[in-house]
């Protein structure tokens, strides 16, 4: 029994990663019905640069990790609305279905080199905030910082959504999000609420970036794995819903962690991206998502 | 112009090429990865290298021509180690190669040496097929300065069965070449004291949780985990076994001395051990020398990899022997020198006395590789 608790917490941990770059993908959907390949990209640059703050390869640690957060933050949100004004804005403006598809791809292979050649190919430890021993829930053992994780995750897609409910500049990504065109023609500049989408959902990945690097290790390869499987827990959840993100990371995560134990480690992968298709052979929405009616 | 001047013209520009000539460098390849989770090894191999080319070019060089390196990062890619090689061969015309920090990659691009007739002497790559893999041939092209995995594994087995008196050992080993033929032969060095693994677990390059594989072991009853990996994964190993509250002992093949293992594991990584043939340990006047002109040459105070750095100066040590016995740079005279070297050669690993025949491509045999252990983020000698 503690067997499978144990699985599952670190299911849970590393499904809540999964959960927040997957919620990124869904801000960005919801208002221009764009994704940003590169979220897994924006994920390993906040790492890297919390790294160079509270880390000491850049001659610091300039700040605790606490502190840092909101560098990390402000240093995603300008990162996605660069994405959006580089590789979408364009492809919205001539109403290319897929322009932005390479574009974010590209952008995401620039972003990873740069990455490389600042803080070079290899992997770096990044300093636990909290102490990295591991306390006991019902015989199995959990890291602070893996609870950590969870919270946060939990925290910030709160924060988000919160935002969008109740502020009024929320209630203009959420008129944008239902229809782009009536909620230009009722004079809310839609451009600008898309360019936020991105700044929302870059700075998401960021956080994540900065919460997973203590637990795994920090290095400019790191993205694109997670950016990956996160996109399978969008489709999964589905792309319009928050909870679809939670509940999408969470079944894949621990997925991963069961297979691996129970069946092989060379097949944990599998279950969760057999899951993936069974979703998008019954429901294509996603298992939250709503089905979207397109007239053409 | 006259007659007198284009008379003496010629003659200078026929002494000039003569003269360059006379002092045309011996072009050898250096191929290894000074990138991604390998470069400890790839870069403190080069830099070993480079630091026995100084000496000799320092002293005159071999055959009254100097020694001069063609280093490229194979990345630890297979298939980026092919294109090299056929650079290295076809368009540099090196004289030999040394190098090849990952097994893959040197049994991927050997072949177009031993095609090509030119001596490559493998400082790092352990994979004990790596010298074996062209044993067919009449003549065989490849040589080797590291321990390979049949000698690391029987000490790993010795180590946890008989002096440390494990019987529950649970084996983790990474899905490329080098952690499988490592698995193979350390299942065959436990199957020799009848010992059968509670578990054998295999991972991905850049996994992250090794959840499932660390249970598996812990459920097994393991007394000790046994590794066949890279650098930043066994760190994974190792701080995933702190997430779980489960401390065992940690003995595997030779990267756990690797600086990104010892780096990324923190206090985590205390204790573990591994086979080494040099520990940065100025022990003899010869190794002290190599390890502080090391430490000045590339400012800096422990070396990423001290093993590679360590036959990356011995192989280049032996191939310049070899070249000088024969005489000349012919790939075929050098080799068969390499076989037959006629002058012991003092290098930093160990003396080598005959180190290679005819049947014998391995310059380490059993005896002269210890136990390392790690000890505050520095490897010291196991006890």
């Amino acid at each position: 029994m503690d067997i499978l608790l144990q699985l599952v917490f670190s299911g849970i941990a590393l499904g809540m990663i999964y959960a927040v770059i997957a919620f990124g993908y869904q801000l960005t959907f919801a208002t221009s019905g764009t994704l940003n390949f590169g979220q897994g990209e924006a994920l390993m640059l906040g790492a890297l640069v919390g790294l160079s703050v509270v880390g000491n390869i850049h001659g610091g640690p300039y700040l605790n990790y606490w502190l840092m957060i909101p560098i990390v933050l402000v240093f995603g949100a300008l990162q996605g609305m660069f994405v959006e004004w580089i590789g979408v804005r364009p492809a919205i403006k001539i109403k290319s279905e897929f322009g932005w598809i390479m574009s974010t791809i590209a952008l995401a292979i620039i972003f990873k080199n740069v990455a490389e050649n600042i803080w070079g190919k290899d992997d770096l430890p990044f300093p636990m905030p909290i102490s990295g021993t591991p306390f006991q829930i019902f015989g199995a053992n959990v890291q602070p910082m893996q609870v950590l994780v969870v919270i946060g995750a939990l925290l910030i897609m709160a924060a988000v959504e919160l935002f969008n409910r109740k502020s009024i500049y929320g209630k203009a990504v959420v008129a944008t999000s239902n229809d782009r065109d009536a909620a230009g023609l009722m004079g809310i500049n839609t451009s600008m609420v898309i360019t936020f989408s991105y700044a929302l959902s870059s700075a998401t990945a960021a956080f994540a970036g900065v919460l997973v690097a203590p637990l795994t290790l920090t290095g400019a390869t790191m993205g694109a794995a997670l950016g990956l499987k996160a996109f399978a827990v969008a489709i999964i959840g589905g792309l319009t819903s928050g909870m679809g993100a939670i509940v999408g990371g969470l079944i894949l995560g621990i997925a991963e962690t069961v297979t691996g134990f129970y069946i092989s480690t060379g097949y944990k992968e599998v279950p969760g991206l057999l899951l993936l298709l069974l979703v998008l052979a019954v429901k294509p929405a996603g298992l939250f998502g709503k089905t979207a009616i397109k007239k053409v | 112009m006259t007659y007198k001047t284009q008379a003496l013209v010629a003659a200078a520009l026929m002494t000039f090429a003569m003269s360059s000539q006379a002092a045309d460098p011996i072009k050898i390849g250096v191929s290894g990865p000074y990138t991604g989770g390998s470069a400890p090894m790839g870069v403190s191999m080069r830099d070993g290298v480079k630091l026995a080319v100084a000496e000799i070019n320092a002293a005159g060089g071999v055959l009254g021509r100097q020694l001069q390196i063609v280093e490229r990062d194979d990345e630890a890619k297979n298939e980026r180690g092919v294109q090299i090689a056929q650079e290295l061969i076809n368009k540099e015309k090196v004289v030999a190669t040394v190098g090849y920090a990952n097994t893959g990659v040197a049994l991927a691009s050997q072949r177009f040496y031993q095609e090509a007739k030119i001596p490559v002497i493998t400082n790092v790559a352990t994979g004990t097929v790596v010298t074996k893999q062209f044993e067919k041939d009449k003549d065989n092209y490849i040589f080797r300065t590291s321990a390979n995995d049949a000698i690391q594994a029987k000490m790993l087995a010795d180590e946890a069965i008989d002096k440390q008196k494990y019987t529950k050992v649970a084996i983790l080993a990474d899905s490329t070449n080098y952690g499988q033929l490592g698995r193979e032969d350390l299942e065959k060095a436990l199957a020799a004291k009848k010992i059968t693994p509670v578990a054998v677990e295999k991972y991905n390059l850049k996994d992250v949780d090794m959840t499932a594989q660390l249970l598996k072991s812990k459920q097994g009853g393991a007394q000790v985990v046994l590794t066949y990996g890279i650098g930043p994964e066994l760190a994974q190993i190792a701080n995933g076994m702190e997430k779980l509250n489960w401390h065992v002992p940690i003995i595997g093949s030779w990267p756990l001395s690797m600086g990104n293992f010892i780096d990324n594991s923190g206090k985590n990584g205390n204790g573990a051990r591994m086979p080494q043939t040099f520990i940065q340990d100025g022990n003899t006047p010869k190794r002290k020398a190599f390890i502080e002109a090391y430490q000045k040459a590339y400012k800096i105070d422990r070396m990423p990899s001290a093993v590679s750095a360590a036959q990356g100066y011995d192989s280049i040590l032996l191939l310049a022997a070899a070249i000088k016995q024969a005489g000349t740079t012919d790939g075929d005279k050098v080799r068969a020198a390499l076989e037959s070297l006629n002058t012991k050669v003092e290098g930093v690993v160990t003396t080598y006395d005959k180190p290679f025949t005819r049947d014998d491509h391995e310059a380490i045999k059993a005896g002269s590789v210890v136990m390392g252990e790690v000890r505050n983020g520095r490897v010291v000698l196991g006890k």
